[in-house]
């Protein structure tokens, strides 16, 4: 149940066009992601340890703005997570539940779940972006930065998954 | 009124959580919560991503220049994503194999969080932690980091041709390929 009920992607893919499209009409830049996550690491960071924070040159961006919360991409963020909220109930495919590929181990799944994650944010920061503000927002906007991320990560998810194909497989 | 519009910040928070309403309902009606579907092209099972992905990059990229051309939106006012090149592919390659070891991207990762995924969480988390490891790394990446920067720089300027060739080509590129998938994802 819930498993096939998902809209055609090239709907949802004008959708989610046209979504970008009133972003930069309304704004003047497009969507994003990761930096949310920079960002509220780099807030979490502060609030533990100030003088930790403070000797990170890469988070004073966050910490030297004066309510560092109050960021556009961090309040899409949670839009993001109410609609997609939204639209996994009202289609009735939420499902609480650790989803992993048929023979992977539980304890396999956290790991490659953390560790990817790891690897994306570490990404994310060298490349600027993610698939979302870089991808997406410099890819429409015919922008090289767009054109030459979505090509590394295509060749080299490809490799990747050439040579573990056991993993998702 | 030409196009960005400008508001006070409240405002912009406002329609900032708007857009990301449409942002994840898209996303998860998509099927782009589901780290199986998200995966599949890597595996050459699922193309839902680059169906949704090219899709919308090109619905976006059409209206954009649509608008600029008639007048109505100001591309000079339009913030465009920087380029650096060398420190893009390279995270773009290494971005890639996140992508297919979590099964998630950023943003992604959400929408599968949203949809009830405790997996999806334990990525966000993750992603936290790689941008605190990219925070702690960053005088030795510096460098590299800011290297080979080109600027708010275009497929059109560098190439020197009309963009509307550049998002015809596009077109046809993506049209041929979504052809070759249905025609693969039928046989298969």
């Amino acid at each position: 149940m819930g498993k096939n009920n998902f809209w055609s992607p090239y709907i949802a893919g004008v959708g989610l066009g046209l979504t970008l499209l009133a972003t930069f009409y309304i704004t003047g830049w497009g969507l994003g992601a990761s930096s949310a996550f920079s960002l509220l690491t780099g807030v979490g960071v502060g609030r533990v340890s100030p003088e930790y924070a403070a000797s990170l040159e890469y988070f004073t961006q966050y910490l030297n703005v004066e309510m560092p919360l109050k960021n556009w991409v961090l309040f899409e963020v949670a839009g993001l997570f109410l609609g997609a909220f939204a639209a996994s109930l009202m289609s009735k495919s939420f499902k609480f539940k650790l989803d992993r590929p048929e023979h992977m181990k539980l304890q396999t799944r956290i790991i490659t779940s953390l560790a990817g994650g790891i690897l994306i944010g570490f990404a994310s920061r060298l490349a600027r972006g993610c698939t979302s503000g870089v991808a997406l927002s410099g890819g429409a906007q015919l922008a090289i930065a767009g054109w030459i991320f979505v090509m590394a990560m295509f060749i080299s998810g490809f490799i990747f998954a050439a040579l573990f194909r056991r993993l998702w497989s | 009124m030409t196009a960005p519009l400008i508001f006070s910040q409240n405002v912009g928070l406002l329609f900032a959580v708007i857009l990301g309403i449409l942002f994840g309902l898209f996303l998860e009606r998509g099927g782009l919560g589901n780290p199986h579907k998200l995966t599949g092209v890597f595996y050459l099972t699922d193309f839902t991503v680059p169906k949704v992905m090219f899709t919308a990059i090109l619905v976006a990229a059409s209206g954009l220049y649509l608008l600029s051309d008639f007048g109505l939106l100001d591309m000079s006012r339009v913030w465009i994503v920087p380029t650096f090149f060398w420190p893009q592919l390279v995270g773009g390659a290494l971005f890639g194999i996140g992508f297919v070891i979590s099964g998630y991207c950023p943003g992604t990762a959400v929408a599968g969080f949203a949809s009830g995924r405790i997996d999806a969480l334990l990525t966000v988390v993750g992603i936290g932690a790689g941008s605190l490891l990219f925070a702690v790394l960053y005088p030795l990446v510096e460098g590299f980091y800011m290297s080979s920067a080109m600027g708010g720089a275009t497929l059109q300027k560098v190439l020197g041709i009309n963009h509307w060739v550049i998002i015809i080509f596009l077109c046809v590129f993506a049209a041929v390929m979504f052809y070759l998938m249905e025609r693969y994802e039928r046989r298969g």
